[in-house]
Formats: C-alpha cells, structure tokens, sequence
C-alpha cells in the first residue's frame, strides 16, 4: 500500500496556479525529495497532503484512506511541519509538546517527550519559553513534535531550514536514521546539497508542476552537465585540451581554480586524454551534482542565463 | 529510534483511533490547558474575585449610592442589592469583556502564532477543535460568572448584611427568598453570557485578529445599548443580547412574569446556534495557507467583518420601530401605582406608624410623556400620584399630589424620582433614630413588556 497517493493535484490561489494536476506516490519506506525552486508550489502541496488545503480538483489517500475535502480525519501515523514548525510562544517547548501530545490522544505519548527532545538535542531548553527558542531550536521542536505521533510517515517542509550545518547534518542523520527504520519520507527543499543523498527518489516541481521524477540513479544518468573543479600539473595544458574534447567547457574561476562543465562520459574521456597527454590529475572534484545540474536546468525559468551552470561552480569554488 | 510501541491494525490502516467524543475531549483539555495558562484568563478571573468586595468595601466608605442602578439605592440597607447591582452592571458591560478576553482570542491566536497548521496535523480533525476550543470558552465563562456570582453575594453579606432587600414591586423579601433569587437570576445570566461567547468566537474566526476578538463584543454591547435608545418597536430591542440579560427582572416583581425570562433563553440559544453555526462554516471552508495573519492578511478580513456588523446594526437601527410598543402609559400606571403603594406603607412602618395588613391607599395615577404622547420607552415621563387622604370633615379627601420623573426601557423596566421636596432625602430616620434608605426616593419597578 502506498503511504502516499497524490492523482490530478490542482489548487488555484486567484489567477495563480499554485499546483497544477500533480501526481505523486510515495511507498511505505521510501524516501522522497520533493525539489524546486521557491514558489513552485512544494508547500501547498504537502499542506493538500495534510488536509489544510481543500484541491480545487484531483484526490489524495494516505495509507489508502481519502483525505477528505471538508473536515478531514487525519491519518494515524502521519507527521511532520510544512514552513516553518509553530507553537505557543507563551509556553515551554515541554508544554507544547504535552500540548500536542493531548490532542493525538495518545496517553504514552507523554512519556515520549523526554526521548523526543533527547533526540533532537533540546533537553537543556525543554522548559525554556518557545519564544526565546531560535529558528533552528524551533525546527528541532518541531521534528520532536513528529516524532512523538510513532510515524510511518512523516512530510517534513525544508526540515533544514534555520539550522547550522551540524543541526543540518544531524537533521540528515535523523532522517536516514528514520527511513532505515521504515518510515516513508517526504522532504521538500530547494537546498538539493542538503537532502541529496538522504533520498530514494526525487520529485521536481516548477511552478506548481512536476517536472521530472525519478531515482538518483535516473538523475545521474539523465543530468545534463556537472561541473567540476580540476587541479593538474599543467593547468593550463588541461585547459587547451579541454576546448578540443566534445562536450566540455572548461574555464578559469575568479580564484585561478580550473573548472570544467560536462557530463560523466564526456569527463571519462577526458581523463583519458590528460594522461595521454603526460599531465597528471592532482584533484578532480565534483562541484556541482548532476542532480543539482538537472535540477537548475529542470526550473530555470525560460529566457535566464543559460550558463547558469558555470556561476554554481563559480559560487562552490569561493565558499571553499 | 523512539521507544517500540505496538502498532495496531487500524493504525496500521492510517485510520484513527480516537472515536469522536474521545478526539473532542483531548482538543477541550488542550485547549482548557492554554486558556488556564494565559495571563488575561487569570487576570480576568481575579478581578471576578476580588472586583466585587473592592466595589462593596468602596461603597462602605461613601454615603451615596449608585441610584442610577437597579436597586442601586438599597446597597447600603441590603447586602443582596450590591449582588443585583453588580448583576446589571456585568450584563452591561462586563458580560461582553469577559466574553471577548476568553473567546475573542481562541481562534485568532492560531492565526497571530501561526499554529493552525501544528494543531490540526495531530489527531483532532477540525470539527474536533472547533468544538473542543468552544467548549473550553464556554466553561471558562460559565466558570467566571459563577465565580463572581458566589464572590458578589459573599461581598454584599460581608460588608453589608442579609438584611430584607425591596423587589421591584415595593416589598420587603426575606434574606432566604433574597438568596435563592439572586442566584437564580445570576444563573439566568448564563445564556446571554454564553450568547457573548459565541459572539466573541465569531469575531475571532471571522477577523482572525485578537484585538477585534477581545474589543468586539464589547463595541457590539455598547451599540446594543444605543440601539435600545433607539425607536419604539418591541421587536428588536428583544432580540438584542443585552436584552436577554433583563430577563431576571420578572423574578423580583410581586406578580411574577416569565414571558421575558423565555424570551431571553431564545434569544441567547438563537445567537449562540448564528454566531456558532456561521464559525463553524468559515473554519470548515477556511484553507490553513500561508504565512500567520500579521505576516500575510493584514486588516482585510477585520474591515470587512466589521463592515458587515456596521449594516446588521445599521439594518437593527432602521428597523427600531418595527413591533407594538411595549411602554404605553396604561401599562406603565397600573405598576408605578402599587409600588408606590407598596413603598409608602413601608415607609410609613419604619417611621414607627402602625400600617394594618392590607392596607392599601388611594391614589390616581396620571402618567404621560412631556411631548404629551402615551406611549414609548424614554427618559421624559411624568408621573403624577394623587395620594386620596381621608379627612375627618366636610372634605372627604385631602389630595396629595407626588410627581415623579420616570425613565422607562423598552424591556418594561423603570426608575422613578422624585424632588427631596416631595418625598424627601435619600436617607431618613426610622423610629429608633437610625439613618434608613427613604423608599421613595426611588422607585424602580418593572412591567411585562
């Protein structure tokens, strides 16, 4: 049975299209990046996934039960946040989560609240207000809110947000830690570095459709170019082959690094030449996935820069 | 992991295990918890406590008395006047504050907090919070007003005493019929309260804003009150909220009438099932989008929900003369005139004269309206009572003209004053020589409308 079941997903908000005819299926285990940009409709999906949104047209089923359009009975075992996690800022994160803990009816619930901050790494703020809580201690709360409802499913709306790389990490962990115990995942984002590699399958969504679909498998295969960085003993040697390989672009960063723009085949090659030619490989590094490739040129809006690719290598190698 | 717990074949199924009522009891606990919680809802709860022994210890330090009130000038005679006092005085304007602190913010909180969405991915399905979070107003309401009707009554015999209180027919109650009365009309006074609450929730849901929660039901008690200043008609002035909480008065009248207490029960169970009924329809249709209301609506929803009270009020206004009138001068005279009947003998008593049982005087009673019409509440109605004293010569009677100044309310109720030259001061020296309230200072009175 699918944990997810999504046919024909369409929500207008005045002349904006917000989702258009979305079809989405998650199975129980699976773990399901939900990609693009902002505003492309990933967080009033997952609020028709939740029933906080009524479709104007198509139907969801969790676990197989309908949601209903009006008042729908949520499903057991469903969990998460969409934007940002909220609660009462007037009562300690403990309250809020006995609070919520209340309204699932589930009288172990309470006795799960110390694991549930434990694991989230909130224990010492437990009884702190929630409105001296920072956004990434707000996030933790909210994931230990899910936590608490046992779920085997669990939509989770950019969990990383606000958090610094350790809480971002520790959120990555937390997640395949979950999907290894079962749980089927869905995990919006448009920070592709922050779920890659946590998730099964990717859905892509630009302006309110799905784009593309598929495994990160399928991704590697159909990306159109990553971008590398290459460091040999001839720079510039690697450079003037480079513009005779088919397929590849290579050009020099603000900062002197080479990068070169092709796709796995095409770097094969080439690899192949530079010790034909006598230069040695010092580094080859990946700056760019092909997932995130595909993803820019899955959502780049018609018209921009097509060599968008080039300034996401440009801006990995200044962060290095 | 989090601890292994069994799962069962209906969670299993995504299907809820919670039945119904169950789901409803955990959003009313839930939502009793936060309202406990909050800082207003103990604030507002130790005002209900405390506001009535300040309201009675101020009085003991002040000679006047608040006569504008009903039974407002007995507060110094009768420790049960300050409970009625109080009474008049909440359903006015504390009823609809109290209202507007516990239900005017319920819903809109979620909104301001951005907490919909956290609520209503748990267990309870909407319907199941609508009612828990309604339910958790409607007992703190119900818990306050209690609360101030046991602190009013405990204040008044405090400071005051369980002297005999007058009722509105001029006659002296017992302390245990004083009591059971008080209670009984402050129990009366839950449905309208109630009838606030849904109100107050209404404004919540509709304006999704705290301020106009907690304000509205007290501009919409305020306009209320002018609204019963305005035209004669019957018809809207009983259907007004404020209204409901006069229902009481028929209980303290010689002659008891119950048409208005039945009015009031409908009228406070029909805006209660409107103001409930329109909520629910906006919850059930609302889509939880978006960022929180201060972020992404702005004053839209207030402005137009007030726009749309503003031309009911306006309707309720043009409306105003709709109905019989239920002040005529007839109706009017055949209740002034016993009370005052009522009220001179008891004066008499306490002036040491022996009043045989069923003594009753002989007075005609002209009452009219200084624009010389017969009928309509206001504030400018003449009543003039010709007291027939039997004289032991050729003339029978010697009359004894007693002209008082009465404003009558639409609800049949009435006060009545008269010049200290006429009937004297507000207070006056019984046979021991103690300072006693005149009863005919004023009169208040109450007729079937």
């Amino acid at each position: 049975m699918a944990a997810v079941r999504a046919s024909g997903l369409v929500k207008r908000y005045d002349s904006t299209c917000a989702v258009d005819r979305v079809d989405l299926v998650l199975q129980e285990g699976e773990v399901r990046g939900l990609l693009g940009p902002n505003g492309a409709g990933k967080t009033t999906l997952l609020r028709m996934l939740f029933g906080l949104v009524r479709p104007d047209a198509g139907s969801v089923e969790l676990f197989g039960q309908p949601v209903a359009a009006f008042d729908p009975v949520p499903a057991e075992g469903v969990a998460g946040f969409v934007e940002d996690p909220s609660f009462y800022p007037y009562l300690s994160g403990r309250a809020n989560l006995e609070l919520l803990a209340e309204l699932d009816g589930d009288a172990s619930a309470h006795a799960r609240i110390d694991e549930a901050f434990e694991r989230v790494q909130l224990t010492p703020r437990g009884e702190d207000r929630v409105g001296g809580y920072s956004t990434g201690m707000r996030q933790r709360l909210g994931i230990a809110a899910a936590l608490l409802r046992r779920p085997r499913l669990l939509l989770l709306d950019e969990p990383t947000s606000g958090l610094d790389p350790q809480g971002t990490r520790d959120v990555g962990a937390l997640v395949q830690e979950l999907a290894a115990a079962g749980i089927a995942i869905l995990l919006s984002s448009h920070q592709i570095g922050e779920i890659e590699g946590v998730c099964d399958n990717y859905t892509v969504l630009r302006r309110g459709r799905v784009v593309w679909s598929g495994s990160a498998a399928q991704s590697r295969m159909q990306a159109p170019a990553s971008a590398y960085a290459l460091s040999t003993s001839d720079d510039a040697g690697a450079f003037e082959l480079a513009a005779t390989q088919v397929g590849m672009r290579a050009t020099w960063s603000r900062t002197g690094q080479l990068a070169l723009t092709t796709t796995e085949g095409s770097l094969d090659q080439y690899v192949l030449a530079l010790g034909r030619a006598g230069i040695a490989v010092r580094l080859l590094e990946q700056l760019v996935s092909p997932l995130e490739s595909m993803f820019f040129a899955l959502t780049r809006e018609p018209g921009s820069d097509p060599a968008g690719i080039h300034e996401l290598a440009e801006e990995a190698l200044t962060r290095r | 992991m989090m601890s292994a717990t069994t799962v069962t074949p209906r969670e299993l199924a995504g299907i809820r295990e919670l039945g119904r009522g169950a789901a409803i009891l955990h959003a009313y606990r839930a939502e009793r918890r936060k309202l406990a919680t909050q800082v207003a809802t103990r604030v507002l709860a130790l005002v209900c406590v405390l506001g009535p022994f300040a309201f009675a210890g101020i009085l003991q330090t002040q000679s006047g008395a608040p006569a504008d009130t009903m039974f407002g000038i007995w507060v110094h005679s009768s420790g049960y006047a300050i409970s009625l006092v109080l009474l008049s005085f909440c359903g006015a304007w504390g009823f609809p504050v109290v209202a507007g602190v516990l239900a005017g913010d319920i819903f809109s909180c979620e909104d301001r907090f951005g907490t919909w969405k956290t609520v209503l991915t748990r267990s309870c399905r909407r319907s199941e919070v609508f009612i828990g979070k309604v339910l958790a107003a409607a007992t703190f309401s119900v818990a306050l007003t209690t609360l101030a009707a046991i602190s009013t009554v405990v204040a008044g015999l405090s400071f005051v005493g369980d002297q005999p209180l007058v009722n509105l027919s001029g006659e002296l109650m017992s302390p245990a019929a004083c009591l059971a009365l008080v209670l009984v009309s402050w129990l009366f006074s839950l449905l309208p309260v109630l009838a606030f609450t849904a109100l107050a929730v209404l404004f919540s849901v509709a304006t999704r804003n705290g301020i106009l929660g907690v304000l509205g039901p007290s501009l919409v008690a305020l306009a209320f009150q002018l609204l019963e200043l305005v035209g004669t008609g019957i018809w809207v002035h009983t259907l007004l909220i404020s209204s409901a909480f006069d229902g009481w008065h028929g209980l303290l009248t010689e002659h008891r009438f119950f048409g208005q207490l039945l009015f009031a029960i409908v009228v406070s169970a029909l805006w209660i099932a409107i103001c409930l009924g329109a909520s629910w329809l906006i919850i059930r249709r609302r889509d939880f989008a978006g960022a929180p209301m201060s972020r992404r609506q702005g004053w839209g929803a207030p402005v137009r929900t007030v726009a749309a009270l503003a031309l009911v009020l306006a309707l309720l206004a043009i409306a105003g003369n709709l109905g019989p009138d239920s002040v005529t001068s007839a109706r009017l005279q055949a209740s002034i005139q016993p009370t005052f009947n009522n009220l001179t003998l008891l004066q008499q008593r306490e002036l040491g004269r022996t009043v045989p049982a069923g003594a009753k005087l002989n007075i005609l009673t002209n009452c009219l309206r200084r624009a010389g019409t017969r009928r309509g509440p206001g504030d400018d109605w003449v009543c003039t009572l010709d007291v027939m004293i039997p004289q032991p010569g050729a003339v029978p009677f010697n009359s004894t003209p007693v002209t008082y100044d009465v404003s009558v309310k639409s609800n049949g109720c009435y006060k009545a004053e008269a010049p200290p030259t006429f009937v004297g001061q507000l207070l006056m020296k019984d046979a021991a020589g103690h300072n006693v309230v005149n009863p005919l200072f004023v009169i208040y009175g109450c007729f079937e409308p």
